[in-house]
């Protein structure tokens, strides 16, 4: 491993023009990352056509950099504005936000940056050691319904954090999977709720609602806040968490490293639920559950920590299966596609230096959060000195420009604003927007590999619990469900007997 | 019960609407409406144990719940008409922008939608608007058009189209001075 990890690094810095996009893709994804409105996505919808032009080697380099440092960037703007550049960084919103309210927003950056690069090292060293035998572990045993019994406990993890109830979190993600039904089934592909807008037809893009549910109807929630003299401006805090204070939180770590590459190495899950279970599972072994939300900084770290570790495990099904993790992924597949290749088994065999300089490049990249993100935090922490109403129509016309480039569709515009109308109404009501858009996210994986398990399984529901993956998923998750809905009724008898 | 009768409403629509698409699958027994029935009846179940919870709770926060921002918990008081209607603005400007982009174009509406953003979040200072308004313009040109070519919605409507037109070819004769 070590030799061709040494291969990889001569390779990836023997070179200066792809050292240049190297340094491009970790400031690029840092950048754009960071800047509220658009994120990693745009930044890779708009280089995608120009990775013709490069080595394959470089072009997936590129997209593997840029997605190991925006998934730390959006947690900037997360922690900062409330608005998480990606799915994957809401959670660490939940309580860097409020870390931000209270003048502790150095201290949430700082963690972030930090757990961010440990996740990402630590994924990229199991990645470089055992892409292979993990991939074929996960094919053995990883099927449709693990994946499904996987996306059912994520779904119940996301219920139980954010909204006012457990019925408003429930009634949040049951949104977000009827909104991922408007478009062809996964089956059939029979076009379903697209109301008579053909347009509709591909159904709703996630970039553009998760935009207009997170950025915003944050800015939406900005403008009530100011016209109605509520508005106090967040607190720049310099103060970095000390290594005692990172120290503390050592078994949170390791847990969210465990759960981040356990949820990015399943083909189709990725970082989004690996953040949420993350947060989930520092909530559920915490003895200070109800400080969560509030401001701690152990659901900063295990959100940061799970996602990050994500990324270098979500590699593994798409570089040994061909099967991509998520939508930074799937385009990494359309980079391989260009220059006539197939990511799979394949690739190993005949193009071991392109695997070689991309595992380089990640672990470098994971190295680059650290080092860059710890200088950079101070200069990002004096965005918090914009006045909100210049920073408001730039964060509008970004995430208006992130919406639009991916299909080139003013439809998507429109979508974002409306997403943005009812995320502002439904955040009133004390529903919760990242239960919504998780929703979304799993709604279709969810029901395609329901689908696919059901086939598999001649309609035998029954088969699912004769899997012991499958049953533990399926166990955990109706727990938590019944969980969240015992305590809501418990609630109401001891409220009913008062 | 506006809420609720909300949500009801949600559960009809979209269950009416699945009779549109009630097609058989060959290879998939639950067809393609099964799932989202599936869906709007949990759907319908949690609309009815959120309501029986509000009888008695009201909209107050379930112990042990967490990830609730103070912002999502407080309950705002529109003190005069004023607030509401600056609020109705910001919510109402982002999406007649939106409507428009299609026959004005990006280049054209943006810095009108910029300005009045700026004084809709309670910037009076003319000089101020102005400024970062033309700033945020250049940078948003600069950066996307420039740098990194981005295809913007240009309109259909003359003279929105020729304006977005000449700002395209002065950006190919940037271009072409490199």
């Amino acid at each position: 491993m070590w030799e061709n990890f040494a291969a990889g690094s001569l390779a990836l810095f023997s070179d200066p023009f792809t050292i240049a996009i190297f340094v491009f893709g970790v400031m690029g994804g840092m950048l754009f990352g960071a800047i509220p409105g658009v994120s990693m996505l745009t930044l890779a919808a708009i280089l995608l056509p120009f990775t013709a032009s490069l080595t394959p080697a470089q072009g997936v380099m590129l997209f593997a950099v840029i997605y190991c440092t925006g998934t730390y960037g959006g947690a900037i703007t997360a922690i900062l504005f409330n608005i998480p550049g990606a799915p994957e960084n809401a959670p660490t919103a939940f309580d860097g936000y409020p870390m931000t309210r209270q003048g502790k927003s150095g201290k949430a950056v700082g963690a972030a940056v930090l757990c961010s690069a440990i996740g990402g090292v630590a994924s990229a060293l199991v990645m470089m050691a055992a892409t292979e035998p993990l991939a074929n572990w996960a094919i053995r045993n990883i099927g449709p319904p693990e994946i499904f019994a996987l996306v059912f406990f994520g779904l119940a993890v996301a219920s139980s954090v954010g909204g006012r109830s457990i019925w408003k979190g429930w009634m949040s993600v049951l949104l977000g999977l009827i909104i991922a039904t408007i478009g062809q089934d996964p089956v059939g592909g029979i076009n379903r709720y697209n109301f008579g807008f053909t347009d509709l037809a591909a159904g709703i893009a996630f970039v553009p609602a998760i935009l207009g549910f997170f950025a915003v109807s944050e800015i939406f929630v900005q403008a009530e806040k100011k016209a109605t003299g509520k508005f106090d401006a967040p607190k720049v805090g310099m103060s970095f968490p000390s290594f005692l204070e990172i120290w503390a939180h050592r078994i949170a770590v390791v847990r969210s490293i465990l759960v981040g590459f356990f949820c990015g190495i399943l083909p189709g899950i990725g970082a989004t639920l690996a953040a949420f279970m993350g947060y989930g599972e520092a909530v559920r072994w915490s003895r200070d559950k109800e400080a969560f939300g509030k401001g701690k900084l152990e659901g900063v770290i295990s959100s940061e920590t799970a996602n990050n570790a994500a990324t270098g495990a979500a590699m593994i099904p798409l570089l040994a299966l061909g099967l991509p993790g998520g939508a930074l992924t799937a385009m990494m597949v359309a980079v391989f596609q260009m220059h006539d290749l197939e990511p799979g088994p394949l690739v190993f065999y005949n193009s071991p230096e392109l695997i070689w300089i991309v595992f380089a490049a990640m672990f470098y990249a994971n190295l680059s959060i650290l080092f860059i993100g710890l200088v950079e935090t101070k200069t990002i922490l004096y965005l918090l000195k914009i006045p909100f109403q210049f920073l408001a129509p730039m964060i509008l016309l970004l995430a208006t420009i992130g919406s639009y480039i991916g299909r080139g569709l003013v439809l998507d515009v429109i979508v974002m604003f409306g997403a943005g109308i009812i995320g502002f109404l439904l955040r009133r009501s004390g529903y919760s927007i990242p239960g919504i858009v998780l929703g979304i996210i799993l709604g279709k994986i969810g029901e395609q590999n329901f689908a696919q398990g059901m086939q598999m399984v001649h309609y035998d529901l029954l088969t699912y619990f004769s899997r012991p993956i499958c049953l533990i998923l399926i166990v955990a998750g109706a727990l938590t469900l019944l969980a969240g809905i015992y305590k809501a009724v418990g609630s109401s008898r001891s409220t009913a007997s008062q | 019960m506006i809420e609720t009768g909300v949500w009801l409403i949600i559960c009809i629509i979209f269950f009416a609407f699945s009779f549109e698409f009630n097609q058989p699958i060959e290879i998939y027994k639950f067809g393609a409406t099964g799932w989202p029935r599936v869906v709007l009846l949990l759907l319908l179940l949690a609309t009815i144990g959120n309501f029986s919870y509000m009888r008695i709770h009201g909209s107050a926060v379930q112990k042990g719940r967490v990830g609730i921002a103070d912002e999502d918990v407080s309950d705002t008081d529109y003190g005069d008409f004023g607030a509401l209607l600056k609020v109705t603005g910001v919510l109402g400007t982002p999406f007649i922008f939106a409507m428009l982009l299609k026959p004005v174009g990006f280049y054209f509406a943006t810095p009108f939608f910029i300005a009045l953003i700026i004084i809709l979040f309670g910037e009076r200072r003319v000089k101020w608007v102005l400024g970062i308004t033309a700033m945020i313009y250049a940078v948003l040109l600069g950066l996307f058009m420039v740098v990194l070519n981005a295809p913007l919605p240009q309109g259909n409507m003359s003279p929105f189209y020729d304006y977005s037109a000449l700002i395209l070819t002065l950006n190919t004769q940037l271009q072409q001075m490199w």
